[in-house]
């Protein structure tokens, strides 16, 4: 079942532009061994249940200061309650971010075309080829998801980015290149570094990040592409 | 001082310079005397400094003098020098019971032993200073001079609460010095840097690099009189008639060399930077628009302020270009602090909504931004960790000379407050009482370091404070009738979690004894003005180390009461209590909560208070942190904002990167520096006091969002 397993009233960094709250859902059908969200994947129990009425409750208090909410996770598209949760919020009048790894297309569809969704970030993993993509996920994934996912979004006229953590383990400069050219020109594509500190894959805590100069060179490199980073 | 010289038998020649009368023994003793200078043993000397420094009478002093010349003689001392005399004579007085007269006749030093220690050792009272023969130069005179304002300046009753902890005297050591100054480029835009006794007198500057250089001789000159922060009103407005001529690129050059100046000032008094600020407007603030601009050589160039705003605009833009990049290794700088002014004209201003982004992401980047609200019809200069003073009625006829506007906090006196609600043991009526009568104490000391300031101004253009003492524009630079008087506390929270039960974040009532107990404070302070006629007013005292000295004392004074209450760890000696009415520095509570609920004490604080947001490695987006920055001004009644994020910077490869780590994420070398704010400024932690360095593993860095379960 799915359950609310964290939250942070007030995020400077999760929506562009807005302070925002943000919810965390246990359960993922990934196993990214980057994942620092872990727990909220392998041993939810571990992590103390909220009560989605008393976050309202707490978020209804930062009216004036949040301009939105935040749903992360784990993966929130696998939960069934998921539209109910934004339809409440949604009644409470915040605009909701929400956060997947696009390996649902058809409950984004839904959730688009309902209108329950004012932003949203997804995370690709790896360039769209199977062997990468299973890697970097953990897990055997269908590419037609991710793919389906992302025309989805390219053409939903909501406001979205493209999220990419890259680890130089698993990405190569030609992966970056080859993604950012396969988002076109008119997508978001924001890099994250992998940061070694509590990792899935325990034997990627002694790995690093790139150095920082090599980091910030691919973020030049994607908006001389011509893409917003 | 305190050569140590083998007796001997006194030679022929000696025997010519030193016979006195027939009184000279047979035996003459060489004394190294305090002028380093070897003279014949004379036991009259002993009479003659009696006489001179205490008020016995000539009998006992003649008394003394044979009976110390009796212990020499009788062999059992074979080397002897003067401090081994005074001591000597000092235990004679004390045998007698003169002990007002051993404390005149007493001698003020150190230690050969700490010494040793403080030459090898770095001082971690203050962070600012390092460990450098200059520092130690600073460390030693300090100590002498803390020694002798105890001994001399205050009264015996303020001295000992200082000692035992129940309240501090900040900056002892510069006991000689006012606290901290606040002024404006005008004055010297105006007169030139004319000091007194110094070696050549410079016209008003004609260029801004040479208004720049002035400035820089001026504050390092200010720094050797004053004790703390030398902060500088408006400067990129008064800057502004200089740039004029200037292209973009030359702009961008002058900024970086105002901020490198600033910042490498470390090789000043005692080894330290320059505790610098400078104040940034967006707009021109009102006071200032309507005020004939002073321009290159001294001239007024016949417009107002109120036309120098695009110049203004871009030197502010400059400065802020140049924090976002940082030193060469891409560092924060430590100084000067920019604080930029949030006012209502602010939001009235064209470009502000850039401005504020573009400061917002140093503030994300380097978090050198200090964000200032003032709100309505105040106007404030700060300076220091946290300090302002509110400009009022005089203040706005002064900005018409804005040369004139130059404001000092004259002492700062800190009460521990803990202390208190550990011996009012529960009693409100008690709890007040001792309150109040510390806050007398602190008037006291006040009052007698206003007198030996007074004593020291008196002696004009030359006394020790001849600068402070120029009148170039018929005023003496330090108007002491003008002085502020800070009274700060530490550790309100801990006052509140003792006498209440609670921590001031845990509950509403919690929250509302401690806004009681500052408004008690602030009241008392309104009296004593009217009592005294000075201008008392409380602060948020920055408590690099009173904090930790604090926590100390009340271990060794309560035992097993304190130790449940201060913050960190008691074994690792990482104690402190929380900084003046902050909350709990590792409560899980978010930032809007923080700034709304601390800021309900900024009103009673008038010197100014300042609400910290760690951010530890996160980077936040630029523009969620303005859209903070404009709630904050308009929802709530918080006096001043600063997000600090962490660094670490290698030893070994000379590179930084965010957040705090034990190896270099570049070269994995372990010989690594964090760097973050320390209570108003930044540096590295490896200066930090043990105290401080237990706050900083405390630190809430709005995370934390998953709880475990139990």
């Amino acid at each position: 079942m799915v359950e609310i397993k964290g939250f942070l009233e007030t995020s400077f960094l999760d929506w562009r532009g807005r302070m925002c709250g943000v919810m965390f859902l246990s359960g993922c059908n990934l196993r990214c061994p980057f994942c620092h969200n872990h727990p909220l994947v392998q041993s939810p129990e571990s992590l103390d249940s909220l009560d989605f009425d008393a976050l309202r409750i707490k978020l209804a208090s930062l009216k004036k200061w949040l301009e939105g909410v935040c749903i992360s996770g784990g993966e929130p598209t696998l939960d069934p309650n998921l539209p109910a949760k934004i339809q409440q919020l949604k009644k409470d009048g915040w605009a909701i971010k929400l956060d997947t790894n696009g390996t649902r297309p058809r409950v984004l569809a839904q959730l688009l075309a309902d209108g329950l969704v004012d932003m949203i970030a997804m995370d690709v993993k790896a360039p769209l080829q199977q062997d990468k993509y299973d890697q970097c996920a953990g897990i055997h994934v269908n590419l037609d998801t991710i793919k389906s996912s992302i025309a989805i979004i390219k053409n939903s006229g909501v406001d979205h980015e493209f999220r990419m953590t890259v680890v130089p383990r698993f990405h190569s400069e030609v992966d970056i290149i080859n993604w950012a050219s396969f988002l076109g020109d008119d997508s978001h594509l924001t890099l994250q570094n992998f940061n070694p500190q509590s990792t899935m894959d325990p034997s990627l805590s002694t790995d690093k990040g790139f150095p920082p100069e090599i980091f910030s060179r691919y973020r030049e490199m994607i908006s001389r592409l011509g893409i917003w980073h | 001082m305190g050569v140590i010289m083998q007796l001997q038998q006194k030679g022929k020649k000696d025997r010519e310079v030193s016979t006195v009368k027939g009184e000279t023994t047979d035996l003459a003793l060489f004394v190294r005397t305090s002028e380093e200078d070897i003279t014949g043993w004379n036991r009259h000397r002993i009479v003659e400094a009696l006489l001179r420094e205490t008020y016995i009478d000539p009998k006992t002093a003649e008394k003394i003098s044979i009976e110390v010349e009796n212990i020499i003689l009788s062999g059992a001392v074979k080397t002897v020098t003067g401090p081994l005399i005074r001591e000597m004579v000092n235990a004679k007085l004390l045998e007698k019971g003169l002990e007002r007269a051993r404390r005149m006749h007493t001698r003020l030093g150190v230690p050969l032993y700490d010494v040793d220690q403080l030459l090898v050792h770095p001082n971690k009272e203050n962070a600012n200073v390092p460990h450098s023969p200059e520092a130690t130069n600073l460390t030693l005179s300090e100590g002498i001079k803390k020694e002798y304002a105890l001994l001399h300046v205050y009264s015996a009753d303020v001295g000992d609460a200082h000692l035992s902890g129940d309240l501090h005297l900040h900056d002892l050591g510069f006991i000689d010095r006012p606290y901290c100054t606040g002024q404006s480029l005008e004055y010297i835009k105006k007169f030139g840097l004319n000091l007194p006794h110094s070696l050549s007198m410079a016209a008003p500057a004609k260029h801004p690099e040479v208004l720049l250089a002035h400035m820089v001789k001026f504050a390092a000159a200010l720094q050797s009189h004053f004790a703390g922060a030398i902060g500088w009103d408006a400067v990129n407005l008064f800057f502004a008639p200089y740039l004029e001529d200037l292209g973009d690129r030359q702009v961008r050059q002058l900024a970086q060399m105002l901020i490198f100046e600033f910042s490498q000032q470390a090789v000043a008094r005692g080894g330290q930077a320059i505790f610098s600020d400078i104040n940034i407007y967006w707009e021109v603030p009102k006071h200032f628009e309507n005020v004939p601009a002073i321009g290159p050589g001294g001239n007024y160039t016949g417009k107002t302020y109120r036309d120098y705003e695009d110049q203004a605009q871009r030197f502010a833009w400059a400065l802020f270009d140049v924090y976002k990049e940082g030193d060469a290794s891409g560092r924060p700088f430590f100084f000067p602090k920019p604080l930029v002014h949030i006012t209502e004209k602010f939001f009235k201003t064209e470009g502000h909504m850039d401005f504020l982004h573009h400061i917002c992401d140093v503030a994300a980047d380097k978090g050198n931004t200090y964000f200032v609200f003032d709100r309505g019809d105040t106007a404030k200069i700060s300076e220091c960790c946290r300090l302002s003073f509110k400009l009022e009625a005089s203040d706005f006829e002064d900005a018409k000379e804005p040369w004139r506007m130059r404001y000092s906090a004259l002492q700062n006196i800190t009460i521990n407050l803990p202390r208190l609600a550990y011996k009012a043991e529960g009693d409100d009526t008690k709890l007040f009482t001792l309150l109040a009568e510390k806050m007398m104490l602190a008037k006291k000391g006040h009052q007698q370091k206003k007198r030996f300031i007074e004593k020291l101004m008196s002696l004009g253009e030359n006394g020790p404070l001849s600068l402070l003492a120029m009148k170039c524009d018929g005023q003496e630079y330090l108007r002491l009738h003008r002085c502020t008087y800070l009274i700060g506390m530490v550790g309100l929270n801990e006052l509140v979690k003792v006498h209440f039960g609670q921590e001031i974040h845990a509950s509403d009532e919690a929250m509302k004894f401690g806004l009681k107990v500052i408004a008690h404070m602030n009241i008392i302070c309104k009296k004593l003005n009217e009592e005294t006629g000075m201008k008392f007013v409380l602060e948020q005292t920055p408590a690099e180390s009173t904090a930790y000295r604090f926590a100390k004392l009340d271990i060794a004074h309560f035992g097993e009461r304190a130790r449940k209450v201060v913050q960190g760890c008691v074994e690792k000696e990482n104690m402190y209590y929380t900084n003046s009415t902050l909350f709990n520095v590792g409560q899980t509570m978010n930032p809007i909560q923080r700034v709304e609920q601390e800021g309900l004490f900024h009103p009673l604080i008038e010197a100014g208070s300042l609400t910290h947001i760690w951010l530890g490695e996160a980077y936040p987006d630029r523009e969620a942190l303005a859209d903070f920055v404009i709630k904050t001004f308009k929802y709530t009644q918080n006096d001043q904002v600063a997000f600090s994020p962490e660094f670490t910077t290698c030893l070994d490869c000379g590179k930084t990167c965010r957040g705090l780590h034990s190896t270099c994420t570049y070269c994995d070398s372990e010989h690594v520096d964090g760097i973050t704010r320390i209570t108003g400024y930044f540096t590295k932690v490896s200066s930090w006091n043990k105290g401080k360095v237990g706050e900083l593993h405390d630190r809430y860095r709005n995370d934390n969002q998953f709880m475990k379960t139990a």
